[in-house]
């Protein structure tokens, strides 16, 4: 008797098994964590005036690394409330997804941070860079959890493309603003877009459980 | 060769779309109709009836709720389906264990 199709029904069984587990962690309070240490951060950047290239780069990198930090201690609270490894297949798989954008985040903050020494004016391109760098994080991120992610991963993605064209607009007309005003641009993406769909998120899971 | 495990595999199980069902649910505490449909590519009708099949074996529950004002059908599988589901992949192990040249 042929036995090569019970090979390959473990085979499709194994890979059907491996699409069907996504992360499915509560996403909603990690959002509105990162979103509120967004919007903290940027009132911050505003209130105490950094404007140059050196002080709002190490502002954003820390409050990267706090929001990051603080998302995956959420995270593994939650694992450990359900009872569930803390670092399971789907979210090694989210991890890999994000980890190439972020890397390519913290070296262009770096370099951007060597560039603009001359020329601080530059360090207005490091943001939308960001916001698109981000926007691909969450939208390779997307295909292991939530639909929604992916979304929102488009908005970032695509508000960051527009705002280095108008960047790229506004530089050929004349002198771009002061670097204080960057603090808005990533206060309101990575601050309140966050809050936003941590908000929907939050009463759309409140709702399904009601249900 | 003995095909004993082969005569006993769960036939509501080793049809090709209800397994695939099968597997998508053992991964998952729950999926909802429309993340199956896209998943395995199946036709409204067909998963339907696969669903169904399932459903009267016992295997799989399926519950509706509503989520945004639209209705929402979410299907899980219950402890006997996810025993039967550990029972098919033995015998599947055992076939390809006995298969492999000593």
């Amino acid at each position: 008797m042929d036995t090569n199709w019970a090979e390959e029904n473990l085979q499709t069984i194994r890979t059907l098994m491996e699409r069907a587990s996504v992360y499915r962690r509560a996403l909603a309070p990690i959002m509105l964590f990162v979103g509120s240490v967004g919007v903290f951060a940027a009132a911050i950047g505003f209130l105490c005036h950094f404007d140059s290239p050196d002080a709002i780069d190490s502002l954003w990198m820390d409050t990267a690394i706090f929001a990051f930090t603080g998302a995956v201690l959420i995270s593994r609270r939650q694992a450990f409330k359900a009872k569930e490894p803390f670092l399971s297949p789907p979210a090694k798989r989210v991890v890999q997804a994000m980890l190439p954008s972020w890397l390519a985040g913290l070296i262009s903050a770096t370099l951007f941070r060597l560039v603009a020494v001359n020329d601080p004016q530059l360090f207005w391109w490091l943001p939308p860079i960001w916001m698109v760098l981000y926007g691909l994080a969450l939208y390779g991120a997307g295909f292991f959890t939530l639909r929604g992610i992916r979304l929102l991963g488009w908005c970032f993605f695509l508000s960051g493309l527009a705002a280095l064209v108008m960047l790229a607009i506004k530089s050929i007309s004349g002198p771009l603003p002061p670097l204080i005003y960057a603090h808005y641009l990533m206060g309101f993406f990575f601050g309140v877009l966050h809050l936003a769909y941590g908000a929907y998120l939050y009463l759309t899971e409140k709702r399904k459980n009601a249900a | 060769m003995n095909p004993e495990p082969f005569l006993q595999l769960d036939r509501v199980i080793h049809e090709k779309g209800r397994l695939a069902i099968m597997s998508m649910l053992a991964a998952s505490p729950e999926l909802s109709f429309t993340e199956l449909r896209d998943a395995l590519g199946m036709t409204d009708g067909n998963l339907t009836t696969h669903i169904r099949a399932l459903q009267e074996e016992g295997y799989v529950s399926v519950a509706k709720s509503y989520q945004n004002n639209r209705p929402l059908t979410t299907c899980s599988l219950t402890a006997p389906g996810r025993k039967a589901f550990a029972e098919y992949i033995n015998l599947l192990e055992q076939i390809v264990r006995q298969n492999k040249p000593r």
